[in-house]
């Protein structure tokens, strides 16, 4: 159960690498908070996942955190991207409309 | 243990988080920075194990200070239309 | 060249702060007379009628403490040995949310800042967060005396839910009135129970009910009961606040 936790921390915290690396990487801000959102979304499910596994008296607690993860994540990133686009800030060419 | 160095680095972003928003030519990115600021100053009390202290950072002086001067500016560029 | 003077003194003043936080401050060293003092004081056991007894004799959840059974011996700090300080901090607070206020009403009445298209993602989600983001902060503040966070920070997370209220649409105005006698009452509460404090036991804002056993959520006498009356009292503020810079109708 503890090496079950671990390794799901050590998951958790390459997708979290990989979000920060995305983030620095990517061209505007569009695809910054692509990167940045899912990634981290996933990396923190898997982290609070590990932790509940490891210390089982905690596993309500972070099933409740990867709950509330999941609703405010999402929505958070929609809006900035919204507020971005109102405000007007330009794509990169790279990006690509839809 | 507390690290003496990792409080150090994030002292030493607190000062730089603070030079830039004091140095900052819109008043908008001086505002962002402020904030950064002070989620870097939250980061610098759990280190130094005061989670209370953090909490209290994280929440009014990386959240609802920044509202605070966001909404303000907001008013006063309405004002000067 | 002013630019050059200030970077001078920017840095100057980091080196003197880096030097200091190095060699004299030292932190978390425990082999000084003060460290050993402090973590003394810190570890100590009531239990027994040594006072440097071996510290693990305190079991979280069964034994009883001096700190009127708060676990979290911040909390016991702030609500209990200096609650007369927390009495002022409130006080302080009320004062700066009544300068807020003052400060609009005197700027005449202000126009509600209509968003031009609410965010449709946004108003849909914040039905379901509302509830959670306010549960949150009720559950930070009740369970003050038993983990970090308390009245302040769990006042301030509602404060955000109310805000979060009004970026979601159009419609929502904050019952102005409510709040208001939300945080009178909570206010007159925290006097009355120091009023009740100096009745039963002879001192301002003494503990006069039973503390419980350690890390139980009926715990810590009067604390949690304090701390949750600050909390319904900073919200309402922190929301007042929120309501006056967002303007009326």
């Amino acid at each position: 159960m503890h090496t079950a936790g671990q390794i799901f921390i050590l998951i958790g915290t390459f997708f979290m690498f990989l979000g920060g690396l995305g983030v620095f990487r990517m061209p505007d801000v569009y695809n910054r908070l692509q990167a940045g959102t899912k990634a981290t979304t996933l990396g923190f499910m898997s982290i609070a996942l590990g932790v509940g596994l490891s210390q089982p008296q905690w596993l309500l607690k972070a099933l409740v955190l990867i709950a509330f993860i999941a609703f405010t994540n999402p929505v958070s990133s929609s809006v900035l991207a919204r507020a971005a686009m109102k405000r007007g800030i330009p794509a990169r060419k790279v990006t690509r409309h839809d | 243990m507390i690290n003496p160095g990792l409080s150090s680095l994030f002292i030493f972003l607190v000062f730089v988080a603070s030079l830039l928003a004091v140095e900052a030519k819109k008043a908008f990115r001086a505002v962002l920075f402020m904030s950064l600021a002070g989620l870097l100053t939250a980061v610098i009390f759990v280190l130094w194990k005061a989670p209370d202290v953090a909490m209290t950072e994280a929440a009014i002086g990386a959240g609802f200070t920044t509202f605070l001067f966001l909404m303000a500016l907001n008013r006063i560029r309405g004002k000067e239309k | 060249m002013k630019k050059v003077i200030a970077l001078l003194l920017f840095l100057g003043l980091l080196f003197f702060l880096g030097t200091g936080l190095e060699q004299g401050l030292k932190l978390g060293d425990r082999n000084t007379l003060a460290g050993k003092a402090g973590e003394a004081y810190l570890k100590r056991t009531v239990n027994s009628a040594d006072p440097s007894a071996s510290p693990s004799q305190v079991e979280y959840g069964s034994e009883t403490d001096i700190e009127e059974n708060a676990a979290n011996t911040l909390t016991a700090v702030v609500v209990g040995y200096r609650s007369f300080d927390t009495l002022g901090e409130v006080t302080v607070l009320f004062l700066a949310a009544t300068g807020v206020m003052a400060l609009f009403f005197a700027s005449g009445k202000k126009k509600r800042l209509a968003l031009a298209k609410p965010n449709f993602i946004l108003s849909v989600s914040s039905g379901f967060l509302l509830p959670l983001i306010i549960l949150f902060g009720a559950y930070v503040f009740t369970h003050g005396h038993l983990t970090p966070g308390g009245g302040f920070q769990g006042g301030t997370i509602i404060a955000a839910a109310v805000l979060l209220l009004y970026m979601a649409g159009n419609a929502y105005k904050a019952p102005a009135t409510g709040l208001k006698v939300l945080e009178g009452f909570s206010g007159a509460g925290y006097l009355l129970i120091g009023l009740a404090g100096l009745l039963l036991t002879g001192f301002f804002l003494n503990n006069f009910l039973p503390s419980g056993k350690m890390g139980a959520l009926f715990s810590a006498g009067v604390i949690p009961v304090v701390y949750i009356l600050i909390g319904l009292k900073v919200s309402a503020e922190l929301s007042g606040i929120v309501s006056d810079y967002m303007g009326e109708d």
